[in-house]
């Protein structure tokens, strides 16, 4: 079956796709650099701090000096990926290219570094608002939304509430995960699996991604977007904010953020403020890619039974997509898997490393220490599950016998490996299989040797 | 023991501790001043808490008669940075320094004439350790961490014994120490420790660009050293002090039960308490060899 990615198109790709102006206009905000410069590679951010003080250009030689041998394709990974945010300007000159770090960005950064970026808002002050959530309240809330939203999003019954997306985002979110025929429920598509199987910020990105592209059909400007989102990572989770800083566009973005479970609204008697949550202030953490973090919930037994200490739907259901749950307790789905549901599961797409790296991102802190987390009989046992289906490769041809003699079948034979088509033949017997594709030269070949 | 193993979050997260050498002594005679060597140190860490969110630096203020903690991102930074980040890092770092200086002062008795002003490098390098099995032993995901030293004073030999144990423990626990002499001679200890360590020992030339230099050569995180060709060491200095006067020799005795060093023959090795065979003829004694070999 076809092989289809998701692809989880890179936020910063989004980033250096804006027009240069509107690039620079970005650079002048601190904290947009902070963020661009953490979503850097490794490499690439030491380049722009160490070229951070010097005014004069380099050449791309002495940078490639800097690098031993091994590393040269992370060089120049890093050299592309800094041209393509234009942080690096590139002045190309008779005999060789040097390299510049773009003015405003270079400004920014040094200002950054020296004096520290000042948020455009503060915190509101205690005495005006009413009692703040706590971390863990906080925390459940953002959890809440989203997962809630994800239900939504791939249109299980199981959602309680329908967040406030207009159908019609919701359908543009949708785009790509769901096919709907007629009088069935909506089915979920192959990158639909592969988007639910994905880590948590990779989602969130990919839906912000989404939200932003679409936005700009809407007539709001997506370098703003952008700002607001970048800048909204740095808030401190936890601190209310008044609702009053916001521009307009920030307001609207702000109630669709609310629902992401990004932030979360509360109103005084007289004013009303957001409280950034966890999801938004890691947000510029989950910009470079970067490998998950968050806590495991899933114990992978020897004997292929799978206990995920969980009491979410979206779990249950991420789970249900490959193995067959058992029981469902308060707190623990029992779940067993099978040859049955993986080939389930491969026939809607899912493939056999992304099963098995799920259950390693996911692994209970328990088991997480132990080197294999996943027991190897049960990832072996999943990856030849999946060869079975490809066990059988089959390819239309024909059978071409009783040549009437040795030269006909010599000349037949290089006239099939000429045009690749020869997939065997014995020549002890006189035999050929050759692909169907070319049936009909070989016809027109055979009867031109007849004459 | 081996320490656990540390899952990176990304490859580039780092815990850098950084000893800062406070010794009156030695900035009193230095050709930079210690506000502009302070003020290049502050944007270098701010530098490194810029770099990934998950980054994290402690200072440790290495004084004349006592260490101390000056700063930990971990605990200050929870609170807001309304301000914006660098105010509130400098203040904190600041008045902790003033508040340890004037202690540190405070602890000084009448030292015997002829004692190297040497700061109290073995205490802070300790304290380093300290939190790094702490962070070791929380259980939790956490970064590789690294030691840097910023020392300007000279060696005080009498701290030999007490640096080279802290060395073999940061060795053995995986931790490089990353070390920058900003004073006039060379020393062989930090030598000694970015060597065995398998960290970067740098003596940088222009002391009005040390933020350049630790930009370029201290901020490279772990994971990229790999492929950035950093510093190596040219010649190091192995020179060990005896155990009993604290003098730096070249050769001397060694016990062969301990592999304690002494400069002139004992009768009983103080460490361990082996009695030693007779004195033999000074031609004929075969002078043991000059280095200490390194415990594993």
């Amino acid at each position: 079956m076809p092989q289809v990615k998701i692809i989880a198109k890179n936020f910063m790709d989004m980033v250096a796709s804006l027009p240069a102006i509107k690039l620079d206009m970005l650079y002048r905000n601190q904290f947009i650099c902070e963020a661009i410069l953490r979503s850097l590679p490794p490499l690439a951010k030491k380049y722009v701090l160490q070229m951070l003080y010097i005014d004069d250009p380099i050449t791309s030689k002495s940078l490639q000096e800097w690098v031993i041998a091994d590393g040269s394709s992370k060089h120049k990974v890093s050299i592309d990926r800094l041209i393509q945010l234009r942080v690096f300007e590139v002045i190309d000159r008779k005999k060789e290219t040097t390299y510049k770090l773009n003015p405003t960005f270079q400004t920014s950064l040094r200002k950054h570094l020296i004096y520290g970026g000042i948020l455009p808002r503060e915190p509101m002050p205690p005495n005006v608002i009413a009692r703040l959530p706590t971390s863990e309240e906080l925390d459940a809330y953002a959890l809440e939304q989203w997962e809630c939203f994800l239900l939504q999003l791939i249109s299980s019954g199981q959602a309680e509430k329908s967040s406030s997306f207009s159908s019609s985002m919701m359908r543009i979110f949708q785009r790509g995960f769901l096919r709907q025929r007629e009088k069935e429920a909506p089915r979920l598509t192959e990158s639909g699996f592969q988007f639910l199987l994905m880590d948590t910020s990779a989602q969130l990105w990919y839906v912000i991604r989404e939200y932003i592209s679409n936005s700009e059909e809407q007539g709001v400007d997506q370098a703003d977007l952008i700002a607001f989102l970048l800048e909204l990572s740095f808030h401190t989770t936890g601190e209310a904010y008044n609702l009053d800083t916001l521009t307009d566009y920030q307001t609207a973005m702000i109630k669709d953020l609310a629902d992401l479970g990004l932030v979360k609204l509360q109103k005084g008697r007289k004013e009303s403020w957001f409280i950034p949550t966890k999801l938004a202030t890691n947000l510029s953490v989950s910009l470079a890619d970067t490998t998950s973090r968050k806590q495991g919930f899933v114990v992978v037994e020897t004997n292929f039974r799978m206990y995920a200490y969980s009491s979410s739907k979206l779990h249950c259901e991420i789970l249900r997509l490959f193995s067959r749950v058992e029981y469902q307790l308060p707190n623990l789905i029992v779940a067993a898997i099978t040859k049955e549901s993986l080939y389930n599961a491969f026939e809607n797409g899912i493939t056999a490393d992304q099963i098995v790296t799920f259950l390693q991102q996911n692994a209970h802190p328990r088991v997480a220490e132990k080197v294999p987390s996943v027991p190897e009989n049960v990832t072996d046992q999943i990856r030849l599950w999946e060869t079975d289906l490809h066990r059988v490769e089959m390819t239309p041809a024909h059978h071409y016998d009783e040549f009437p003699s040795r030269d006909v079948f010599e000349a037949a034979s290089d006239f099939a490996r000429m045009h690749s088509g020869l997939l065997w033949e014995d020549a002890n017997k006189m035999r050929m299989v050759v692909r169907a594709e070319i049936h009909m030269l070989m016809r027109e070949h055979l009867r031109s040797q007849n004459k | 023991m081996a320490s656990a193993p540390s899952k990176l979050y990304a490859d580039d997260v780092s815990l850098v501790v950084v000893l800062l050498d406070t010794n009156l002594f030695f900035w009193s005679s230095s050709s930079v001043s210690f506000s502009q060597f302070l003020s290049q140190v502050l944007a270098f860490l701010n530098a490194i808490l810029t770099l990934n969110q998950l980054n994290q630096v402690v200072v440790i203020a290495t004084g004349y008669n006592s260490c101390d903690y000056i700063f930990d991102s971990a605990l200050d930074l929870n609170r807001g940075i309304e301000n914006g980040r660098m105010p509130a890092m400098s203040s904190s770092l600041l008045q902790k320094l003033e508040k340890f200086l004037i202690k540190d002062e405070q602890l000084s008795k009448e030292e015997p004439e002829g004692r190297i002003k040497s700061s109290l490098f073995s205490g802070s390098l300790s304290m380093s350790l300290c939190y790094m099995q702490r962070v070791f032993r929380s259980g939790a995901l956490h970064p590789h961490p690294r030691i840097l030293c910023l020392q300007g004073s000279p060696d005080g030999p009498e701290q030999y014994v007490a640096i080279m144990n802290a060395i073999f423990s940061a060795q053995r626990s995986k931790v490089p120490i990353d070390s920058c002499y900003i004073g006039a001679q060379n020393s062989a200890f930090l030598q000694q420790a970015s060597y065995i360590t398998g960290g970067v020992h740098h003596k940088p030339q222009n002391l009005d660009g040390l933020f350049q230099y630790l930009m370029t050569i201290f901020a490279t995180d772990l994971h990229s050293r790999s492929f950035i060709h950093l510093p190596k060491s040219v010649g190091v200095d192995f020179r060990a002090s005896c155990f009993c006067h604290k003098n730096t020799i070249d050769m001397g005795y060694i016990c062969s039960v301990c592999l304690s060093i002494f400069c002139k023959h004992q009768k009983k090795c103080s460490t361990c308490g082996s009695v030693f065979g007779q004195a033999q003829s000074e031609v004929a004694s075969a002078s043991d060899k000059k280095r200490k070999t390194p415990e594993t």
